[in-house]
């Protein structure tokens, strides 16, 4: 029988273009925050665990820098995934299915800004037969969307119709970086970038970072009135080669669904990693997703996408929405490669 | 306040053993062919080195697939970036080679996204240097390809080289502009935590143990004289980047009124038999034009104090004892 | 714990300098080698874990996106860890903690580095001129030991034999040093004062992998299990003001967390063996007194009375450890690794006769994170 485990509390930071200040102060801004909304004392909090990514600033290690801003003196029991922070989630949440801990907080950070994402995330890709060609997540994007048009699951309409709601939607919320009210047919007359997309299907350059707390159910009612319980967690990963792929679909999303017996129906509200339009149709599709659950209501990635943070900004976007009594159950999804290629699920649910 | 941009390059040619696969599909491609491997009913292009259904090893047992084949999707890139194997507007596709059942990613050179379309022939076309890398091809509309006469290479292809070079720009961080301010000043700017009362050089921005940030009110001068607490002699080890050739003295020194050690110091003028842990020593800046703060970013782990210390002088002042050196650094 | 972790199956890929293999080569040599020391196959496998150091020693970024395939893990879960130098026994530890969680039943966990694809230094350097490697940092902090101490300098060159000698025995090991004297490693070139270059751990390729399950996986298992009595880890703030890296309160939390888990009061007698992170010499001693095996000030006694070697009270790598063989994100399981060899009875002619407990411990980072496990041959040992 699994642990009972809870968001007790979050933060993030807004969506920047460009951060001015250290990794590790963006980091310290939220952990406070969370420290301050929560009565416990930092070392009191059993495990640490935080993802981030040492090529987004050039730096080996950098993420040793990182540990200033949730602070390791005295020491504290830790670990790092070269993930997004939702990967560092999943492996807390995992940690205290074991029981003998009752707390952890996790976080994701990254800064985008210094270099060229579009240069730099080709080496995701195998190092043999396609990082030597500079295959890019922007192009990958480029192919799924047009195995989605000549599959006939979506058309250039619904790629804006993504764009379109997800910016109006962003104008409602503080973090986001890029948020505007622009109609489906202005951005239909934008050239194309990587056709079929244009540059408005990418997602913005962004610096920022997002923590959680959680702990097990006795003390997760003891920190906070509205514990955001986590029903489960889990990720998948597919096949490194596009050519083994089916780019409209997403298998992983949906064994980690029926791995967590996932029931679209229940959902009020899912926050999905889409950083690329096209991956909003993929992924409702794949995941079942009906009208009765909205969907990025934060904007989503389009608006703000701080590498290494973006899929726990998911995670907390949902609990949000919980915590504030606009949805009762959410998803949260979590997205790393190019095109889908690993994606992670999260559901969570309010008290009844 | 002056702003102090910084840049650099992450640059490095990784050489790469491609193994019993990718090595002939490499020397393949060199050589002007394009081979694919067997898996059971199968051939896969790119190969593989096992059955990616099963996991099992696949025997090295290639078939010659293309030069030409079908498009099966492709995206046109408006604006290529300079890692891209085209540098004006091309199309990566996933191309079906001719007798291969996996298709491969890869750049198709055409005059424009009219010409291109799903279903599309497109054949291999080979350049004129080629390396014994994925980017020796690249792929054209069947009707647009060029006979070639190709030069098998000599040998096996065992290393692929890949030059990774990644620029990274930004600002200082606003205190880490008042440190190199104040180097260039001749200075050695620190910060005290209000909380801790602890002297930081060069100063994160923060009190990393009180977890508060910082600001330029917290901002300390400091002196320029300290102690030796520990020292090494380098040897440099030559590596791509790397310009010291010769054995140096690294100290580690505790500038006085600080409460953190300056690691890695420069000594190249006192003899090795007369250095030694607790020496008391001095920092001597250079003239105010020859200062250089370059060096100075936003990395803390390698924390420097720029090109402004000429040389770190002997005070002639009596040795701290041992007992008085911090046990800690 | 929701379930206990044995340890199934070991496999390790030869150590050297370049191995003439791909990534995917790698990592699949050192996993099917565990699978076929567990009798199982991937399709066994329910979750994998990769670590290895950062990515920049080979270029590639979240590798985990392009080795999926080699290691089946397509429609699975895979992880990945990075906690410097530590990562390797963060690694296996995290891999044991998916199986104690009651999650997955059974788990691949590989760690690997080509180092040769690239270049440790100029990676470390962040591709800056005047870089002085990780034995440039460390060399001060051993300078400042050994004062503390009053350790004499041969201590150092002590264990550069011991290891090397452990090696000659080890067939994977990457330095096969025949001819390995205190005066070899005295007249050779001095790197770091008062590191020489003999006193040094080489730059290798190479991996590491296990295969580890729950009590139910154990009992079906054809091999005899190493059982995780107890992992731990910690990390202290790299650099603030007061902070002692010689010998970090956190290497010493760290062991004192992992020993009351296991239910062990007296480290040196209780523990048979151990496999230590020694990159540079001068950390066995160190590391001994930081890990409460020795008293503060005595390791170097340990080293120089001879009980660090095989057929010592407190044999210290067996296999030849880090100084031996250094594929930097795999040293680290490989101390896990080697730990559960002893006490599974499989380390060949390295091995410590009757090696029931086992310890392995990785550090990284300037000397700020630590990872440990203890190991033995039975799921519940009585400690006197």
């Amino acid at each position: 029988m699994a642990e009972d485990i809870a968001i007790v509390a979050f933060a993030q930071t807004p969506s920047y273009r460009s951060y001015g200040d250290s990794e590790a102060s963006l980091i310290m801004g939220i952990v406070n925050q969370i420290l301050g909304d929560v009565e416990i004392d930092r070392y009191d909090i059993d495990f640490t665990i935080a993802g981030s990514c040492d090529y987004l600033l050039g730096l080996p290690f950098s993420f040793i820098a990182n540990v200033d801003g949730y602070g390791a003196w005295p020491p504290i029991y830790e670990s790092h995934v070269e993930m997004d922070g939702a990967w560092a989630l999943f492996e807390a949440f995992v940690r205290l299915q074991c029981g003998d801990i009752d707390s952890a907080l996790v976080v994701g950070s990254g800064k985008s800004s210094s270099g060229v994402p579009r240069e730099i995330f080709p080496l995701q890709t195998d190092p043999y037969v396609s990082a030597p060609l500079g295959l890019d997540p922007v192009s990958v994007a480029g192919l799924q969307a047009r195995a989605l048009l000549e599959a006939g699951k979506a058309t250039e309409r619904d790629f804006a119709e993504v764009v379109s709601r997800s910016r109006r939607d962003g104008l409602s919320n503080p973090h986001a970086q890029v948020a505007k009210d622009v109609s489906v047919e202005t951005l239909l007359k934008e050239p194309y970038y990587a056709s079929p997309l244009r540059k408005h299907d990418l997602p913005p350059i962004s610096d920022g970072a997002a923590a959680v707390l959680i702990a097990r159910g006795e003390l997760a009612r003891k920190l906070c009135d509205k514990p955001i319980w986590i029903r489960g967690i889990d990720h998948r990963i597919e096949s490194h080669h596009l050519g083994l792929r089916d780019l409209t679909d997403s298998p992983s999303s949906r064994i980690a669904a029926t791995n967590l017996g996932l029931d679209p129906g229940s959902l009020d509200v899912a926050e999905l990693c889409v950083r690329y339009s096209p991956e909003e149709i993929v992924l409702r599709q794949a995941l079942e997703l009906g009208n009765g659950t909205q969907i990025n209501p934060s904007g989503g990635p389009l608006c703000g996408h701080p590498v290494m943070a973006t899929g726990l900004t998911r995670v907390i976007e949902v609990a949000r929405r919980i915590r504030n009594g606009e949805a009762g159950r959410g998803l949260a999804h979590a997205a790393s490669g190019a095109a889908l290629q690993h994606n992670l699920l999260c559901i969570l649910e309010g008290d009844a | 306040m002056s702003e102090f941009p910084v840049s650099f390059t992450l640059e490095y040619p990784y050489t790469r053993t491609p193994g019993p696969v990718i090595g002939p599909f490499l020397t393949g491609l060199r050589d002007g062919r394009i081979l694919g491997i067997r898996c059971g009913s199968r051939v896969l292009c790119p190969p593989m080195e096992f059955d990616p259904d099963t996991g099992e090893t696949l025997s090295p047992d290639f078939v010659e697939v293309g030069p030409s084949g079908r498009v099966e999707n492709w995206t046109w890139i408006a604006e290529p970036t300079r890692k891209h194997p085209l540098q004006e507007p091309f199309a990566f596709a996933l191309v079906k080679l001719d007798g291969a059942d996996t298709a491969i990613t890869h750049a198709v050179k055409a005059a424009g996204p009219e010409a291109m379309s799903t279903g599309m022939r497109v054949t291999a076309q080979f350049r004129e240097e080629r390396v014994g890398a994925v980017s020796d091809v690249y792929f054209v509309p069947e009707g647009d390809a060029r006979e070639q006469a190709i030069e098998p290479g000599e040998g096996e292809v065992e290393i692929t080289t890949h030059l990774i070079s990644l620029t990274y720009e930004g600002k200082l961080h606003p205190h880490n502009a008042r440190y190199a301010q104040g180097l260039l000043d001749g200075k050695f700017i620190g910060q005290r935590s209000p909380v801790s009362g602890k002297v930081g050089i060069p100063s994160r921005g923060y009190d990393p143990i009180a977890r508060v940030v910082l600001t330029p009110a917290d901002d300390v001068e400091i002196s320029p004289t300290g102690t030796v607490v520990s020292y090494t002699v380098i040897t440099p080890i030559q590596y791509r980047g790397q310009t010291e050739t010769e054995p140096y003295i690294s100290a580690t020194i505790f500038l006085d009124g600080s409460d953190q050690a300056l690691p890695q110091q420069d000594i190249r003028d006192i003899p090795l038999d007369e250095f030694r842990v607790g020496m008391r020593v001095r920092a001597i800046f250079r003239p105010p034009a020859e200062r250089n703060v370059d060096a100075v970013d936003n990395d803390w782990m390698y924390p420097t104090v720029g090109d402004v210390v000429e040389r770190w002088a002997p005070t002639g002042e009596p040795d701290v004892p041992m007992d008085q050196i911090p046990e800690t650094m | 714990m929701a379930e206990r972790c044995a340890v199934i199956g070991l496999g390790q890929t030869k150590y050297d300098r370049c191995l003439p293999i791909s990534m995917d080569g790698l990592v699949r040599q050192a996993a099917l080698r565990a699978l076929e020391d567990a009798e199982l196959t991937f399709a066994d496998i329910d979750a994998i874990v990769l670590g290895k150091a950062p990515d920049q020693l080979e270029g590639v970024i979240m590798p985990e996106l392009s080795l999926c395939d080699a290691l089946c893990a397509v429609g699975k879960p895979m992880h990945r860890v990075h906690t410097a130098g530590s990562v390797g026994g963060s690694t296996a530890i995290t891999a044991a903690t998916l199986i104690e969680s009651g999650m997955y039943n059974t788990v691949l966990t590989v760690s690997y580095e080509k180092q040769s694809d690239g270049n440790f230094m100029w990676a470390l350097s962040g591709g800056r001129s005047g870089g002085q490697g990780a034995g440039g940092s460390f060399a001060p902090w051993i300078r400042n030991y050994m004062k503390r101490s009053g350790a004499p300098e041969h201590i150092g060159w002590q264990v550069a034999v011991k290891d090397r000698l452990n090696a000659l025995k080890n067939p994977y090991a990457h330095l096969h040093l025949k001819d390995i004297s205190i005066e070899a490693v005295k007249e050779s070139p001095m790197l770091w004062d008062p590191l020489h270059f003999l006193e040094s751990c080489p730059s290798s390729d190479g991996a590491a992998a296990m295969v580890m399950t729950n009590a139910a996986g154990a009992k079906r298992s054809p091999r005899p299990s190493a059982w995780v009595l107890a992992h731990a880890k910690r990390t202290e703030a790299g650099v603030f003001p007061g902070r002692d890296p010689v010998i970090p309160v956190a290497a010493m939390d760290c062991a004192k967390a992992l020993y009351k888990k296991a239910g062990i009061t007296d480290p040196r007698r209780q523990i048979d063996c151990a496999e230590l992170y020694v990159p540079f010499t001068w950390f066995e001693p160190m590391w001994l007194e930081a890990h409460l095996i020795a008293e503060p000030g005595e390791g170097w006694k340990m080293v120089d009375s001879g009980a660090t070697e095989i057929g010592g009270d407190f044999p210290v790598d067996m296999s030849g450890g880090v100084l031996s063989s250094n594929p930097i994100g795999a040293s680290g399981m490989i101390r896990c690794l080697e730990a559960a060899n002893q006490v599974r009875g499989t380390a060949g002619d390295y091995q410590v006769e009757g090696a029931r407990v086992a310890l392995a411990q990785a550090y990284g980072g300037p000397s700020s994170y630590f990872a440990m496990w203890i190991v033995s041959s039975e799921p519940n040992p009585t400690f006197k």
